[in-house]
């Protein structure tokens, strides 16, 4: 089939119309559906409605919404007046401030000489023992 | 003769009233429907009727859209059914084309032809309704005007070239066939069928409605009529 027998075959389609008398109906049905729109509230207008009831519920006398506008405004003023500054020296001293690390306190340890290491000559040194037990008897790390 | 002569819009503020009286004539002053377009007292003569009817709607006279309804449904409406194959949904859509082109006739500034702008308008709302429907399709086609039969190129169609009757088949066979054929096409390239093949309009005429170039509007045509030919040929093999 050539594209001018396949036009021909096509354009057969435009016989298919509505029913008689559609054309006259359909404007009728467009007004109507206009007077529908008009009726039928937006959206936003539904929203609205229901924002001013909840409100209206409330009964807040009118001055309070005065005074929570003024003090929203300055609250605004302070927030920009005080410009924010970073965070992260702050963060940095945060880091020093943070509780120090206790030392146990530590008690002088006196010695004593061993009297036998007196007693044996002067070749050697006199031996020194500890006349004080240690701090803590933790054992000692190992590495 | 106060119908015929074109009314300029010139910027000004109104007050938006719906007016629905159809009255033609009327001796009271338009409502006004835009808001930045008033009535002048100031007259020019515009040789397009579609702009005279355009202006009159922007300044407020409902009956003068009315009259672009009458004057473009049939056409619109033809447009709307051999894309959707659907009578109801046309019927739908096409009251969803007019109200949209009601409200948004005073961003219409005549840079495109009413005619254009109004097949804009309908290609777009088909096309998004096509794509939101996708394969839930019921065909509700309309039965086919009894001119038909006596259409040569029906009989040619039909016949099968002996001039034997009892061969022939029906009208309602072809249709649905025609539709099946159709509606295997992709949007785009029914698009262009319709408007080509259907209703008859120009290359030119459907570059500016879907906004392509005319070099492919004739690709598309081209394609199509491939696959139509594809689909067509098993009908008459049959």
């Amino acid at each position: 089939m050539s594209h001018e027998k396949m036009h021909r075959v096509i354009r057969l389609k435009r016989y298919e119309q509505p029913p008689e008398g559609y054309f006259d109906d359909f404007l009728r049905d467009f007004h109507r559906r206009q007077r529908a729109e008009l009726l039928k509230p937006s959206v936003r207008t539904l929203l609205m409605e229901r924002l001013h009831a909840l409100l209206s519920e409330f009964r807040v006398p009118s001055m309070a919404f005065a005074g929570a506008a003024a003090l929203a405004v300055i609250a605004s003023i302070a927030i920009i007046s005080h410009p924010a500054q970073s965070t992260a020296p702050r963060a940095f001293a945060a880091s020093y401030q943070q509780t120090p690390v206790t030392i146990p306190k530590m008690q002088p340890v006196s010695l004593r000489v061993d009297p036998q290491s007196q007693r044996s000559g002067s070749l050697f040194p006199p031996a020194y023992m500890l006349n004080a037990r240690p701090a803590n008897h933790e054992s000692p790390l190992s590495f | 003769m106060g119908n015929t002569i074109g009314l300029r819009c010139q910027v000004s503020s109104f007050i938006l009233e719906p007016n629905f009286s159809h009255e033609r004539n009327s001796a009271k002053a338009p409502l006004l429907l835009c808001n930045h377009l008033h009535m002048s007292t100031e007259t020019e003569i515009i040789p397009n009727n579609d702009q005279e009817l355009v202006a009159r709607t922007q300044g407020g006279d409902p009956s003068a859209f009315d009259e672009l309804v009458v004057r473009y449904s049939p056409r619109l409406y033809g447009l709307i059914y051999h894309m959707t194959s659907n009578h109801e949904d046309t019927n739908d859509l096409l009251q969803d084309v007019f109200s949209k082109a009601y409200r948004s006739i005073c961003n219409f500034r005549g840079k495109s032809s009413f005619y254009t702008w109004m097949h804009s308008i309908s290609v777009n709302m088909t096309i998004n309704f096509l794509k939101k429907r996708n394969r839930r399709q019921h065909p509700s086609l309309n039965d086919p005007d009894s001119n038909i039969e006596n259409d040569p190129d029906f009989i040619a169609a039909t016949s099968n070239g002996n001039g034997d009757p009892t061969k022939q088949v029906s009208i309602h066979e072809l249709q649905k066939k025609l539709n099946t054929a159709m509606m295997k096409l992709s949007h785009d390239h029914r698009i262009v069928v319709t408007m080509f093949d259907i209703q008859g309009m120009p290359h030119a005429e459907i570059a500016k409605i879907l906004k392509i170039s005319e070099g492919t509007v004739r690709s598309r045509l081209f394609y199509a009529h491939r696959q139509l030919q594809n689909s067509l040929h098993e009908f008459k093999k049959n």
